[in-house]
């Protein structure tokens, strides 16, 4: 008659083997005799088994023990087997060859949305504030409105920034953290049914709106447009992208479809991801353009203006045309 | 609608009812391909907020550290300063969980580890956005949504958890290995239940635990499976553990 102390008897050898084979795998050290190689075959073969084992066990109510001990080294194996290291070179290239591309067109109506909102109130703000030029002051401080003018000075050292701060490289790791954070937030207000996501992209869309008009109608327009016009190529991109990824999880959770909200919640945060990676690597690109690029002095204009034409057209055509042949 | 299409539906109903009934466990399973369930069990608040603070501090350190070195770098210095703290603000948590290990450094200090809801190991798309979506846990000040979601839901998940379809779970630790040997196997006086048979196993389990007046207790309610109904006892309580011996297989 099998009892739970033969049950263990008989399969004891199958089970220290899965478990030496297991700590050789994750690399943990003074496991009875290591394995030379680890078979995989071997070990799918002895986790099926131990499958077996442990339904066996449940079923005829064995220890708490045996089958905590079973439990644990299937638990174990699933997590071992199932791992995936799935982000190589390879995987890397794949990704800006196609799958970023191929995902933007495939959340268009929702990039045409954040695009919306994004360029609504930088255009009405703008507007606005180019004609009546004190509304800037609802916006900012005095003070800030004065650095601000100062910055953009055809006068000024470097643009764009304080005279104090006169360093690229400064500048480069400011911009990676702030900027990046701002992406962030853009897709983080998503999850409060695609509010969060709006409120961050018109409000800085009506902030930068607001700059520019005030500095367009102070007369500084040539200095302004040419220090932005490279970096919003990828920065404007980007912020719009992560909010895109912020509204399509907004609206997966106004309307779930045939899924439950929280279902839908996790599909579209999972598809909404394949954003953020691109969103995150077009704004390295952009911090780097506006501390290394834009900011330079020295250049004359039309030079920064047609640079800025072609990151444009570079950009809107990647997302556009990359990947659309199928491989 | 048969049952295991029902199920199908979400995930975890049917599988509840086979192994969490009727209890106020937290345990969530998890049915894997092989057709066997996966119980994890959830961590609460309290563990996660330690590690969270373990991390913290953690974070501080470096920056400290990192402070002290580049400050003597100039300009270079300062960005690689900025570009750390965006790092460690960000990137910290994302790389640690999508390592092996699949946790940060104090998560594991306090066994937890972060895994799809489904018992795989965790993807870099959960990764990436559980640990974006803390921005809108932190909200309205100091994680309050992240706090009232894992304490209002069974699972403990906060927002990026729901969103990303991850949970973050105890470690499972190896209980110890106890049987009776010090006792005679003693028959039943009756036939036994399965979940008799696992009751007489997890008492011969936990009876080293136990002080003797409590094991005696214990022995007390089950004295029916070796013929003493009524009675109590040191010797009551060693011919139950006896029939638990008979049970696990001892004879």
């Amino acid at each position: 008659m099998m009892t739970p102390l033969r049950f263990e008897e008989m399969y004891e050898e199958e089970w220290t083997e899965l478990e030496a084979l297991l700590d050789a795998v994750r690399g943990r050290k003074g496991s009875v005799p290591p394995p030379a190689t680890v078979s995989g075959a071997r070990l799918a073969a002895l986790y099926r088994r131990v499958c077996e084992h442990l339904a066996l066990a449940r079923a005829r109510f064995y220890p708490v023990h045996l089958i905590d001990r079973l439990e644990r080294l299937t638990g174990d194996a699933h997590q071992v087997i199932y791992y995936r290291r799935d982000f190589g070179i390879a995987r890397l290239r794949e990704f800006v060859a196609a799958d970023f591309p191929r995902a933007i067109r495939q959340h268009a109506a929702y990039v045409a949305a954040a695009a919306a909102a994004f360029v609504l109130p930088t255009v009405l703000i703008g507007c606005l504030v180019y004609w009546r030029p004190e509304l800037i002051l609802s916006v900012v401080s005095v003070e800030q409105a004065a650095s601000i003018e100062q910055m953009y000075s055809p006068a000024a050292h470097s643009i764009g920034r304080e005279r104090s701060a006169n360093s690229d490289w400064i500048m480069f790791g400011y911009y990676i953290r702030n900027n990046i954070g701002v992406a962030f937030q853009c897709f983080a207000g998503g999850l409060f049914a695609g509010i969060g996501s709006l409120f961050f992209l018109g409000y800085n869309g009506a902030f930068g709106g607001a700059v520019a008009g005030y500095l367009t109608e102070r007369g500084l327009s040539s200095t302004f447009y040419s220090f932005v016009a490279t970096h919003a190529a990828f920065e404007l991109t980007a912020i719009v992208l992560s909010g895109a990824a912020g509204l399509r999880v907004g609206f997966a959770l106004l309307d779930p479809g045939r899924l439950t909200r929280a279902q839908a919640l996790v599909v579209a945060t999972r598809e909404s991801a394949v954003l953020l990676y691109g969103v995150t690597a077009l704004l390295l690109v952009a911090a780097a353009v506006e501390a290394f690029w834009s900011s330079a002095t020295w250049l004359p204009h039309g030079v920064k203006y047609g640079v800025a034409g072609v990151c444009w057209v570079a950009v809107l055509g990647y997302c556009t045309f990359q990947g659309r042949r199928a491989d | 609608m048969s049952a295991r299409q029902d199920r199908g539906h979400d995930g975890r109903q049917g599988l509840t009812a086979l192994s969490t009934q009727g209890t106020l466990d937290t345990v969530v399973a998890a049915e894997t391909p092989e057709g066997i369930l996966l119980e994890l069990r959830p961590a609460g608040l309290v563990p996660r907020f330690y590690a969270f603070m373990i991390d913290w501090m953690i974070r501080i350190a470096v920056m400290w550290v990192a402070i002290i070195v580049t400050s003597i770098m100039g300009g270079i210095g300062i960005a690689l300063w900025l570009i750390l703290v965006f790092a460690l603000e960000w990137l910290y948590p994302i790389a640690f969980e999508l390592m092996p290990s699949g946790a940060t450094p104090g998560k594991r200090a306090f066994e937890l580890k972060v895994i799809l809801d489904n018992g795989l190991p965790i993807t870099p798309a959960a990764a990436v956005t559980r640990n974006l979506l803390r921005t809108a846990d932190f909200l309205p000040f100091a994680f309050g949504l992240a706090i009232v979601s894992m304490l209002v839901r069974s699972d403990c998940k906060r927002l990026g958890d729901l969103a990303a379809g991850t949970l973050v779970v105890y470690e499972p630790r190896p209980s110890r290995k106890v049987v009776a040997t010090h006792v005679e196997a003693i028959a039943p006086a009756r036939p036994l239940s399965p979940q008799d048979q696992a009751a007489l196993a997890a008492l011969a389990a936990r009876a080293s635990r136990l002080t003797p007046e409590r094991l005696d207790e214990l022995a007390a309610m089950a004295a029916v499976v070796s013929g003493d109904r009524g009675r109590a006892g040191p010797e009551v309580t060693r011919r139950v553990l006896g029939v638990a011996r008979w049970v696990l297989g001892g004879r």
